[in-house]
């Protein structure tokens, strides 16, 4: 039994290893254990949804797919966030965009916040092999899709460095339909590949199993406390095992909610949570652009990325599908719908701020509600202010560079700008809380590595400072953010750990 | 600070929410827009309110304030168990007379005000200095417009041809 809801699945009394999460750094890590022979149980909240079940419909899709059906937000729901819950984790509705760790962020991580042993020369082989088995590749220029090409011919235009991304993709139809499964199996996501290998070499993975808590007993987790769930919440009936070894990676804000259910806060735990906070714009070309379909992130300028003392940003484009739009659309009423109806005309391009990288930038804190459910409480501090507001400024310039209309911008209600000389109508909207549309997909951190006194978990090989039986593998043990898409750092990190998981334990 | 605190603080205080939650009641809420079936986590009345507004927020030809309340409805069951009722507290809030006299110079419930006045309290929560009322706003207006146009009725109104044929093989 192999994938199996937590239903129909009685727990042994004591499992080998526990993977808590199927995504991005739960399925590497239990592929490689397994294949090393250890015995690993993966619990995963979510359900095991597959290629049939992606019927490229939003309304199916965010409420199977999506972390509160796609409703998280920050505490004072400034910040929309998407983020995944199923087998397969984000990377089951992720856009495919694959970076490796820029060397500079590794060498911040390294000098700041003292982490040793994830250097660029120690990961290097694990990117190759990742690479290698989800084929990541880089996309012709020519297979991009209208969107994503008009930023490229903005961007080179204005004189802006811009390159195409690489993806995990094999026989990729360029459908636009990524954020909601891919009906064909064609993105290389952890449910068609480490996941398979994981139960190929024998593990279990536990669909619809929450973990609510680890039970610890001084320096050990002693047993694993979950909740069985149906497709509408808890049905009522617990579980409880032992482990001889945890894994914990549920990914940032869920990783370290367990962390404080379990009793396991402390002045680190949750905090450093980092967004890459996006702003976007929608600007109206006279020739269709139909940005819902086509591979839905191709090219991505990090021009701005460094930007000498202030905060770096960099671009990149977006699918727009209906529902999605009317998220990213701001006002009400008439004028709401008047963006709505321009749709198949609009480009969807995004400025993604670097957060993380000075002593302001501290992030958000990961807080527990009455019912242990975890909120993200984030004020972006003014320098990420300022680097939206400069993003979002170089955007309108790129977008109408690229020969737009006019450009729509998050304010509410909408600015559209229609020139250069009417750019500094930007300066007379700042931006805060509340007046500007701002989302993220990229959570990260909340849990990280580091040295003893300042950080969860330590350098080498990602344990628990504190419980020695406990390990955490996913985006939460980041120091600061990337400036890069974050899913090939997470497989790479997990790839490399592992093996040294491997060697540790087996002696 | 939670929305509930929000509610409480960031406005005029738990006073206006206190006699607000007594007058609820003194006005019954228009009776357009009744529920057409279970209710997960709204109440009959908080859904007349959201109904409302879902019918100034989304303006589509297509558009059933009913069906939209009812999706969020049924968005906010698969959310955390605390956002039920701090939609609910949200609503009734919204639709309160007293805490409308307070903060807007009205006293009608929000759902008893003609369709531009409605628009008006939609308006002054968005323009509120106040970044909790803003959020109040966003919220109301994110779930409305979502659930709307998650739905395939609304395709062909915004010129989205829907997904493609999947040929098997
Ligand atoms: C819409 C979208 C587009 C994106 N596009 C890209 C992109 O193009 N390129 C890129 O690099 N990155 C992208 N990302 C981000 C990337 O997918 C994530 O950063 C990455 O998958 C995170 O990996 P992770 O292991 O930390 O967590 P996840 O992949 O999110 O996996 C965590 C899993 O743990 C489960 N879980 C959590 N808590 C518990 C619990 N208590 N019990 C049981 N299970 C639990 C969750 O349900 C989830 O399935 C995108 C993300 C989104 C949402
Ligand atoms: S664009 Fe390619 S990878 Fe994405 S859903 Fe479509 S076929 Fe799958």
């Amino acid at each position: 039994m192999p994938f199996v809801s937590a239903a129909e699945w009685t727990p042994p009394k004591s499992v080998q290893v526990v993977v808590i999460g199927s995504g991005a750094g739960g399925a590497v890590a239990a592929a490689r254990l397994a294949a090393a022979g250890f015995e690993v149980v993966v619990l995963e909240e979510g359900g095991h949804y597959q290629k049939r079940n992606f019927r490229m419909r939003e309304d199916e899709a965010f409420p199977q797919l999506y972390q509160e059906s796609g409703t998280r937000a920050t505490k004072d729901l400034g910040i929309a966030i998407l983020q995944g819950r199923a087998v397969g984790g984000s990377t089951v509705i992720n856009w495919t965009t694959s970076f490796r760790t820029p060397d500079l962020v590794l060498d911040h991580w390294q000098k700041v916040h003292g982490v040793q042993e994830f250097g660029a020369a120690e990961l290097r082989p694990h990117f190759e092999a990742v690479e290698a088995r989800l084929n990541i590749q880089p996309i012709p220029l020519e297979e991009s899709n209208r969107n994503n090409r008009l930023l490229w011919d903005g961007c080179e235009k204005l004189g802006y460095s811009i390159e195409v991304t690489k993806r995990n993709v094999k026989n990729c139809f360029r459908s636009g339909y990524c954020g909601m499964g891919c009906p064909v199996d064609a993105k290389q996501s952890m449910l068609v590949t480490y996941l398979p290998e994981a139960v190929e070499h024998g593990a279990t993975v536990v669909y619809r199993c929450r973990v609510d808590r680890l039970r610890t007993d001084g320096d050990r987790v002693v047993a694993i406390e979950c909740s069985e769930l149906s497709e509408a919440g808890p049905t009522g009936r617990q579980l409880s095992f032992a482990a001889e070894r945890v894994v914990l990676a549920g990914g940032a804000i869920n990783t370290p909610a367990v962390l404080l259910r379990s009793g396991l806060g402390d002045a680190f735990t949750g905090r450093r949570t980092f967004l890459h906070p996006v702003i976007a714009t929608s600007a109206r070309f006279r020739e269709p652009v139909q940005a819902f379909y086509g591979a839905p992130q191709s090219v991505a300028s990090h021009h701005f990325a460094h930007r000498g003392e202030r905060a770096g940003f960099f671009l990149e484009a977006a699918p727009a599908h209906p529902m999605m739009l009317a998220l990213a659309a701001t006002g009400f009423g008439e004028a709401h719908r008047s963006t709505m109806v321009e749709l198949p005309q609009l480009t969807a391009h995004l400025a993604i701020a670097i957060d993380g990288f000075s002593p302001e930038e501290t992030g958000g804190t990961v807080e527990l509600r009455p019912s242990g459910a975890p909120v993200l409480d984030y004020v972006l501090p003014p320098r990420i202010w300022e680097a939206l507001q400069e993003g979002l400024r170089t955007l309108v310039r790129v977008d109408l560079a690229a020969g737009a209309e006019w450009v729509q911008t998050g304010h509410d209600p909408a600015l559209r700008i229609s020139s250069e000389g009417a750019l500094a109508s930007l300066e007379d909207h700042p931006l805060g809380p509340g007046k500007v549309a701002v989302f993220s997909a990229h959570v990260m951190g909340g849990a990280m590595v580091g040295e003893v006194g300042r950080s969860v978990v330590r350098s080498g090989d990602l344990r628990h400072h504190r419980i020695s039986n406990l390990h955490v593998c996913d985006g939460s043990i980041f120091p600061t953010s990337l400036g890069v898409n974050p899913q090939e750092t997470i497989y790479g990190i997990a790839h490399l750990v592992s093996e040294r998981w491997t060697q540790h334990w087996k002696s | 600070m939670d929305r509930r605190a929000f509610l409480q603080r960031g406005l005029v205080g738990g006073a206006i929410l206190a006699a607000s939650a007594c007058t609820l009641h003194a006005w019954p809420v228009q009776d357009r827009y009744q529920p057409q079936g279970n209710l997960q986590c709204l109440d009959p009345r908080t859904f007349v309110v959201l109904a409302s507004i879902a019918a100034r927020t989304v303006q589509d030809p297509v558009a059933d304030p009913v069906a939209i309340a009812h999706a969020v409805d049924r968005t906010i069951a698969l959310s955390a168990p605390e956002a039920a009722s701090e939609l609910r507290q949200l609503l009734n809030l919204f639709e309160s007379g007293l805490a409308g006299l307070l903060l807007d110079g009205r006293l009608r419930p929000f759902t008893r005000l003609t369709p531009d006045r409605q628009d008006q309290v939609l308006a002054a929560w968005r323009d509120s200095r106040l970044v909790l009322r803003r959020a109040g706003y966003t919220a109301l207006r994110k779930l409305t417009l979502a659930a709307h146009y998650a739905s395939p009725t609304t395709w062909e109104g915004v010129g989205y041809p829907g997904p493609p044929e999947l040929v098997e093989g």
